[in-house]
């Protein structure tokens, strides 16, 4: 029998009071056998709690979820695990305990969170991609909400330095979670040794509902590829639709398991600041991307800058903040473009521009500007951002 | 007595010959027709006995029995009273039965005896030819119409009572001189692309797609200048063909809008139904089956502007004729097939507001602009064959100094491109790149291998459907006409690229 799953899954006694209970007892198969006396008599616990407790113990369903949890390779991290994440004990409230679809972040892996509007600009996502994308190439394990956005898109730059790095670790680790799910549930017996862990690339998403629900459904993709190579965390149970309250103690779990938070792209009154927040209360580093005055989207950033936080201007810097050394500075030769590449890169921007005001800049003709376009796109200095709308997809860092 | 008077029915956009038999016998007066009649045939009873009468004929009471046939079609129009009348006259013995042999009457006729116009002239007309007649008498007001019709002598009437004498051979009926060209309402003329300013890719989408004739999708923030392009198009466009141009007059005579084209006999048509269009009225149909919009756009262009405000139910009815070219009506009364040939030309803007991806004006949600987007279908998008995004036009190039090509310039290119085309499917049943069956594109897109890797790339990349890839092809096919090359070379694939449909993620 598992007891540890039994007490995790007890609906009613909050995180506090279960850190409290198992403090006493030390084991939750104690806690199972308890009579109804004895749970009378825990003064430490609220009467509702005490009721919620005996409940629980009549309750018999509990076997039933822990076997859709062990079907659906979902491990359990509780609070005295091995595998409970350092960073998270340090909290004011931390989760008791995590449910895990692929990984948890590994202990010694610099983390940083990237956090901004659902309802972003161009700008902003592809900053957010870059800026993933460098942090994940350099072994950083990015951190988000799996949300639309800016979410979205730092999960996708992390998950495209995987790509690029071609590392195995897709496959491999696919297969280790598919072939015992078992033993990934009792991950604290035999924990210790992670197994070989290319850190390259790896994203995690924490989500407002159970690591089962993919929400939103529209990135079932995203959460697949991201069960692969890194992991999707959350402290619902299985199967919790996505509820409003949990969204803002989701964010308090992102920030927590980070070292550093950025925020992206903010509006005034934005999730995101809420996220920011939680971070500074746990002491965690806040930065923020800057963006031009006339943004509404980048106010919440640019106010946060004002605020005193860290001005995310360069990504070499940051990851020295981080204490990440840049290893190869895959320098980016601008002298080796062609005079027009050249001339057409100069003029591309963060924010999109479409195909008409690149040959009005450049006064390139219909067919070269298309050909230069296509070999920038090639070399990864450009990207057709939607149609006919071009980006700078290269930051000189 | 006996009698019987050959006149014409359409089905569809052909005519077919029918024959109005009369018989006159003593008996009960009554005036019975057989023949499957729809309420409007059968109503001419009352209105040729009143019409006989007010012409100046007594007519005895009798027994009076009319058959249409062949019996086991449906009849509808208005174009039998003339023949029945003439009928009814012939068996009372009041006309000469053989003066009528060789000619084919229509024509409404009204109480007084006055002819009306009748819908349907021009495939009548030709029915008859077809059929060895070698005169046709017609209502005065479809006289244009029917002069289309070479090698056949019309003979316009006013009246029942010019027939008549007519047929008596105490007057004669001759068209009056008609220059087609010059008479009717004039129609408005296309917007000339000397006055579009900036726009550059889109008009040179425009020129891709008129060449080709291939379906064209425009994105863009309101007042970019979408609609203002589209009425420009049909100036780019070839000149009909005497074939295309007669299929259209037909098309147009069926659904008795004749005049509407007879200014501009030449010319393309342009069809833009407004949005709260129903599916009837978009591709045709009724209990007495007309062509609809996209039939009337037949050869030309069907403009959808605002695309995502029609209906969905309605632009989904749009599928099938976009790949069949044709319309295919099933009735109680048979199946009637509408020819619907056309280049379907949309605008939509790309979200609801209008301004993504502007993220300063817009302020849609990621959930809002798929809402907005799903209004229109995928199979439907996947039937457009080029798309571009319009982005509103700078201050500067609106004021600019108008030096922009003139669409009489870009005809001459597109001209030249089909006439390309019309040289390579000399042999096959299509004429334009856009027709291509996917079975044909490898015979007819020859590419250079730079090319060809080129759009292997595009389709792993961005996960085109095969359709996708045809259409890809083709509007290749169309670029490389238009710089006169045979072979598909990597920059007329690239550029073909750039209007490719919206990617698979932004739409779903």
């Amino acid at each position: 029998m598992d007891y540890r799953f039994w007490f995790a899954n007890a609906p009613g006694i909050s995180d506090a009071e279960k850190r409290k209970l198992l403090h006493i007892f030390g084991r939750e198969e104690e806690l199972f056998s308890l009579s109804e006396n004895q749970v009378e008599k825990l003064e430490l616990l609220s009467p509702r709690a005490r009721e919620a407790l005996l409940a629980a113990q009549r309750d018999k369903s509990w076997q039933g979820k822990r076997k859709t949890l062990l079907e659906q390779g979902v491990s359990l991290v509780c609070w005295r695990d091995k595998e409970y994440p350092e960073k998270l004990k340090n909290l004011y409230d931390p989760p008791y305990c995590l449910y895990v679809k692929g990984k948890l972040p590994p202990q010694e892996q610099k983390t940083v969170a990237l956090v901004g509007a659902r309802s972003c600009s161009d700008y902003g996502r592809a900053a957010a991609e870059t800026i993933a994308r460098e942090l994940a190439v350099h072994g950083v394990g990015v951190i988000s909400g799996m949300a639309y956005g800016i979410d979205a898109a730092a999960h996708q730059g992390a998950l495209r330095a995987a790509e690029r790095s071609g590392s195995p670790l897709g496959i491999f680790r696919a297969a280790e979670s598919s072939g015992s799910p078992r033993e990934a549930l009792s991950g604290h017996d035999n924990g210790g040794e992670s197994p070989v862990f290319d850190t390259i690339g790896s994203t995690y998403a924490v989500l407002g509902c159970g690591v089962d629900v993919c929400y939103p459904a529209a990135h079932r993709r995203l959460y697949e590829q991201m069960i692969r190579t890194g992991g999707v965390i959350s402290e619902a149970p299985l199967g919790c639709p996505p509820l409003r309250h949990l969204f803002p103690r989701r964010n308090r779990i992102i920030s927590g398991l980070s070292d550093a938070v950025v925020v992206v792209e903010a509006r005034k009154r934005s999730g995101s600041l809420i996220t920011a927040d939680c971070a500074l209360e746990q002491g965690k580093l806040v930065y923020a991307v800057p963006g031009r005055i006339s943004d509404e989207l980048s106010y919440g950033a640019n106010w946060l800058l004002s605020q005193g936080a860290f001005v995310l201007y360069s990504v070499r810097e940051f990851l020295k903040d981080l204490g990440v050394e840049k290893t190869e500075p895959e320098k980016f030769m601008e002298n080796s473009l062609e005079k027009n590449e050249r001339l057409v890169y100069s003029v591309l921007d963060f924010t999109p521009k479409h195909l008409e005001t690149l040959l009005v800049e450049t006064g390139l003709d219909f067919d070269g500007i298309l050909k230069v376009l296509y070999r920038l796109t090639e070399l990864g200095c450009a990207k057709e951002i939607h149609q006919n709308y071009y980006i700078k997809s290269k930051v000189d860092s | 007595m006996y009698s019987v008077i050959a006149t014409a029915a359409v089905h569809g956009i052909a005519g077919m010959i029918v024959k109005v038999e009369t018989d006159v016998t003593n008996g009960m007066p009554e005036f019975e027709m057989v023949g499957i009649l729809s309420s409007e045939v059968k109503e001419a009873r009352a209105r040729i006995r009143a019409a006989i009468h007010n012409t100046g004929f007594l007519l005895p009471p009798k027994k009076v029995t009319v058959n249409l046939g062949p019996a086991d079609v449906r009849k509808s129009g208005t174009g039998f009273d003339l023949p029945i009348a003439l009928s009814v006259l012939a068996a009372y013995g009041l006309l000469e039965s053989e003066a009528c042999a060789g000619t084919l009457f229509t024509g409404e006729i009204g109480l007084s005896g006055r002819l009306r116009p009748v819908r349907g002239i021009l495939p009548m007309v030709l029915t008859a030819r077809d059929h060895g007649y070698t005169h046709v008498v017609i209502p005065k007001e479809n006289e244009a119409e029917a002069c289309m019709v070479k090698g056949m002598n019309i003979h316009p009437a006013k009246t029942l009572w010019e027939v008549i004498s007519w047929l008596k051979g105490e007057r004669t009926l001759e068209p009056g001189p008609i220059n087609i060209e010059e008479t009717g309402s004039p129609q408005e003329e296309p917007v000339d692309f000397s006055r579009i300013n900036g726009q550059r890719v889109l008009r040179r989408a425009c020129e891709v797609a008129a060449s080709g004739m291939h379906n064209l999708l425009m994105v863009g923030p309101p007042g970019a200048g979408k609609t203002m392009v589209a009425r420009a198009l049909p100036g780019i466009l070839p000149k009909l063909t005497e074939e295309e141009r007669m299929e259209l007059a037909r098309i147009y005579s069926v659904s008795g809008r004749f005049e509407e084209r007879r200014s501009n006999l030449y010319a393309r048509p342009f069809r833009s139904p407004h949005y709260s269009v129903t599916a009837t009225a978009l591709v045709g149909g009724g209990r007495v089956a007309q062509p609809g919009e996209i039939s009337l756009a037949h050869k030309g262009i069907l403009f959808l502007d605002e695309l995502t405000e029609y209906q969905r139910p309605v632009l989904e009815q749009l599928r099938q004729p976009l790949e069949e070219r044709k319309v295919r009506l099933a009735r109680v009364s048979g199946t009637y097939c509408y020819p619907a040939d056309c280049m379907l030309v949309g605008a939509m803007n790309p979200c609801g507001c209008g301004y993504y991806p502007d993220k300063n004006k817009c302020a849609c949600t990621p959930g809002d602009i798929r809402r907005h987007l799903r209004k229109v279908s995928r199979p439907l998008l996947d039937r457009m064959d080029m798309s571009v995004e319009v982005p509103r036009v700078k201050m500067s190039e609106l004021t600019g100094s108008g030096e922009n090509e003139s669409s009489q310039a870009i005809r001459s290119r597109v001209e030249k491109a089909v006439e390309l085309q019309e040289r390579r499917y000399g042999q096959e049943n299509f004429r334009y790149n856009s027709r291509i069956p996917a079975d044909k594109i490898d015979t007819y897109c020859p590419m250079e291998p730079g090319a060809r890797k080129q759009i292997a790339r595009a389709y792993e990349q961005l996960n085109l459907s095969a359709r996708a890839y045809h259409r890809l092809i083709r509007v290749a096919r169309t670029i490389a006409d238009l710089s006169e090359s045979d072979l598909i070379s990597e920059s007329h694939m690239r550029e073909a690229l750039l209007y490719r449909t919206m990617d698979e993620a932004v739409w779903r």
